[in-house]
């Protein structure tokens, strides 16, 4: 009776196919982020500069896309900045030791997706909260880089650097390549398969779920095997591109990946969001940072910014409630 | 007014909530050192009456006088404030914390107004304890307490403050009856102290053991108020249904009219910490309706068919095969399907679509080559909005922004999709309006009609009566009747499922 009430007498907000306009706030932000710092300088609307931004963002957007997956089933992983790291320091110790690429590789992106299905099946069999139990993982991962590492990194990434430092013909970063792939597959994956229907389903009401026949825990470690396996191939694009692993390889990735998700509209404790309203959060917080620099003011603008940005996000989606 | 000595006095009182009148114009007199019974069907107002004395709700109109001073703020704190105790049937206790912590909740003794004084509150705990007989440590924790002691605690703590008047809403429904009966003394001694008792209960029995007086409620009305000595069990079930129980010897005799033979459903002797060696059979097309008090075994037996609580002994069939569902996945392969009490809380997921929602329990159905086809999935939800005529702007709105009669209508949408033989509803009507009513009515007695078997588990005996083929009545985990619904009343299943008449189980 009182949902019926305040349905009535919510505030109007324009809608644009069976989504309210607000959700798109990150996009008009960019917009006069954009106009701005186009007004007032002069190299800005260069190729090479959104080439820039498109490759800074490259590896936290694949690991947005994992997050906002997760998110959509009352699920996170703050183990994604060590397991990077973790992913990365395989492939690179195996390249050391001259072996193939293609093995470095496998290895490397085997073993973080391996630690995304120990995820799951530990969330999933304790019904702890993953804020706790990833925190967990987080952990233990920091002292296994830098204890496989001796703290001092892997300083050359060989066959990962040629193929993933580079450009394509015509000057875009080979880094697109996965980036827009993996955010068409998420896309996908939460819209048009059952394994993201049952994500959905999970995160707005477990109990639901459960009493309408879905294998809970099951679901639940597909979906953080799936985050384990983007991010390997996140580890593997952040270490060819800076031709580098060590255990700091991704810091600050999970709070970062969540807070890209959130920004772009997915909510933190599951049933709403997706890709797309993700990469908004991505966009802006990559078209922020290079703003900033081009401002010519110091990194430490650019935590301040993002800090304003992810309370404004926060209020606008109270706001839609 | 004339009521001389009444501790607490209720006058012309009136609540009604959007759509419901609850209670109207009715008049109740506690008074000092006796133990006053409130009685009513489910929905006869009882709950809304000991609220508003609570201070929980504020009446639209009339006015409560306690102790002589109408009550003008209404607030929990404000009642207990004046000296109004209640204990509810779920005794809220903090689990982590002790005894004596829970006894003091807010007013713990201190030293200097900063560090508690454990060793004051422990004494002080197990002084009012053993005032009360009650051999409780004070600085055990709450959760290492068995029900019976949690409970005893909770009167305790209601007491604490000097108590006057102790509201008791169903307190024996976790109880057994050597439990109940170590409580009935305790509620003794304190009449014996002068302490009013506002006593609700379902059970007659224990309502003529112990008090000096009834109330009956009806449909939100005062039916009469008289003293227990005057009154028979017969007399106050008549009160509360408004018409005479008709024993027609029904009850029983035509237990087991589903033939044995084609039952679809069939329970033998199955047993859980509730139920008491259940036998039952449901035949395809049939609609069973469950009902009893809260507590009585009818959610238990649904939870037992969809998998949710394994019983103890006993046998269960499903079309002649044996059936041992581990959860709901297993029951739903099975062919059997429940709709929950709550839609909101365990039904429906309330962000997602009713398209969403209807799919949800059979995802493969919509599924083409591995990935969803939501244009099928959308013809479906449309082709059940016009059939079962859910009111939603479209099949795309999130269910949470739809009536509480048309997430049940959704819920029956899933029901049908995940193609049951054997449909459980749990308080399928309630909290709906009249017309939401009878055409989820409707909707059962098509799907019957279809061959499905239909259990409807309710409290809401006269509802159930308008739609089932067949009543099955628990009292305490054992069926006290299974009668054709058209060989029997109202007031004979309800004088079966509250009252102390012997049953004549099958």
């Amino acid at each position: 009776m009182s949902a019926v009430a305040s349905a009535t007498t919510r505030r109007r907000v324009p809608r644009v196919g069976g989504v309210d306009l607000y959700s798109f706030w990150p996009v008009a932000v960019m917009a006069v982020i954009v106009v701005v710092t186009a007004a007032r300088t002069s190299n800005y609307f260069t190729v090479f500069n959104f080439e820039n931004i498109l490759s800074q963002i490259a590896p936290l957007g694949i690991v947005t896309m994992g997050q906002a997956i997760l998110l959509v089933s009352a699920g996170l992983d703050l183990s994604v900045g060590y397991n990077i790291a973790f992913a990365g320091i395989v492939t690179g110790l195996l390249l050391e030791h001259g072996q193939p690429l293609w093995l470095a590789v496998a290895a490397g992106v085997g073993a973080a997706t391996f630690v995304g299905f120990v995820n799951g099946l530990l969330v999933a069999q304790n019904r702890a909260h993953p804020f706790i139990i990833t925190l967990g993982t987080s952990i233990f991962l920091f002292g296994l880089d830098t204890q496989m590492t001796g703290g001092a990194p892997v300083n050359d990434m060989k066959g990962l650097y040629t193929a993933f430092g580079g450009t394509l013909p015509g000057g875009v970063p080979t880094l697109a390549i996965p980036f827009v792939a993996v955010v068409v597959l998420a896309y996908l994956f939460l819209r048009f398969t059952p394994l993201g229907r049952r994500a959905y389903a999970i995160g707005g009401n477990e109990e639901a779920a459960y009493l309408s026949g879905i294998a809970v825990k099951r679901t639940k470690v597909a979906l953080y095997t799936i985050m384990g396996l983007l991010v390997g191939l996140a580890a593997m694009c952040l270490a060819g591109e800076i031709n580098e692993a060590s255990f700091n390889l991704a810091q600050n990735y999970e709070l970062q990946s969540i807070a890209t998700a959130v920004i772009g509209g997915t909510a933190l404790f599951g049933g709403r969001g997706g890709a797309l309203r993700s990469l908004q959060g991505v966009a802006l917080w990559g078209i922020v940072q290079n703003a900033i620099s081009f401002a010519g003011l110091s990194s430490n603008y650019q935590q301040m910014a993002l800090g304003v940005i992810i309370v404004i996000a926060v209020m606008v989606t109270r706001a839609q409630r | 007014m004339g009521h001389e000595g009444a501790l607490l006095e209720v006058r012309q009182v009136g609540k009604s909530f959007p759509g419901v009148q609850a209670l109207a114009g009715v008049d109740l007199a506690v008074r000092a050192g006796e133990v006053h019974a409130l009685v009513g069907q489910n929905g006869a107002g009882k709950s809304t009456l000991v609220r508003c004395i609570t201070g929980v709700h504020a009446p639209d109109a009339g006015e409560i006088v306690f102790a002589g001073e109408p009550i003008r703020s209404w607030s929990p704190k404000h009642a207990a404030d004046l000296g109004i105790a209640v204990v509810h049937q779920r005794t809220r206790l903090l689990p982590s914390l002790s005894v004596a912590e829970n006894v003091h909740l807010g007013h713990l003794p201190t030293r200097g107004g900063l560090l508690v004084d454990r060793r004051a509150a422990h004494r002080r705990t197990r002084d009012l304890l053993a005032r009360f007989g009650l051999d409780v440590d004070p600085t055990t924790p709450v959760s290492r307490l068995s029900m019976p002691e949690r409970q005893e605690v909770a009167i305790a703590r209601a007491l604490f403050r000097d108590a006057r008047m102790l509201v008791l809403d169903e307190p024996t429904a976790a109880l057994d009856a050597e439990q109940a009966s170590r409580l009935f003394a305790l509620v003794r001694n304190l009449t014996r102290e002068g302490v009013a008792v506002l006593y609700v209960s379902h059970y007659l029995e224990e309502i003529f053991d112990l008090a000096d007086r009834i109330t009956v409620l009806r449909d939100g009305r005062l039916v009469s108020t008289q003293p227990t000595s005057t009154l028979t069990e017969t007399e106050v079930v008549t009160l509360m249904a408004g018409h005479r129980p008709v024993v027609r010897g029904a009850a029983g005799a035509g237990a087991g009219t589903a033939r044995d033979a084609d039952a679809l459903l069939e329970l033998e002797a199955v047993s859980t910490a509730v139920l008491r060696e259940l036998t039952l059979a449901v035949a395809p097309g049939e609609i069973v309706g469950v009902t009893g008090v809260v507590g009585a075994g009818g959610h238990e037996l649904a939870r037992v068919l969809y998998g949710l609580t394994r019983p103890g002994a006993g046998r269960m069939c499903l079309d002649g095969e044996p059936y041992t569902p581990r959860g709901p996945r297993q029951a739903i392969r099975s062919g059997v399907f429940l709709v929950p009490e709550d839609p909101a809380q365990e039904g429906l997921v309330p962000v997602m679509s009713v398209a969403g929602n209807i799919s949800l329990v059979d995802l493969k159905g919509i599924r083409r080559g591995g990935v969803l086809d939501l244009r099928r999935e959308r013809r479906a939800a449309e082709d059940f909005r016009r059939r079962l005529r859910i009111a939603t702007p479209s099949v795309a709105t999130p269910v949470r922004s739809l009536s509480g009669g048309n997430q049940q209508k959704v819920l029956l949408a899933k029901a049908l999709t995940a193609g049951a033989r054997l449909l459980v509803l749990e308080e399928p009507t309630q909290g709906v309006d009249v017309h939401a009513k009878e055409e989820i009515h409707g909707i059962v007695r098509s799907v019957a009609e279809e061959g499905t078997a239909v259990i409807a588990v309710s409290t809401d005996i006269r509802d159930l009566l308008e739609f089932v083929d067949r009543i099955v009545a628990f009292r305490r985990g054992r069926v006290v009747a299974d009668v054709p619904s058209g060989l029997t009343s109202y007031a004979e299943i309800l004088d079966l499922t509250v009252g102390s008449a012997e049953a004549v189980a099958s």
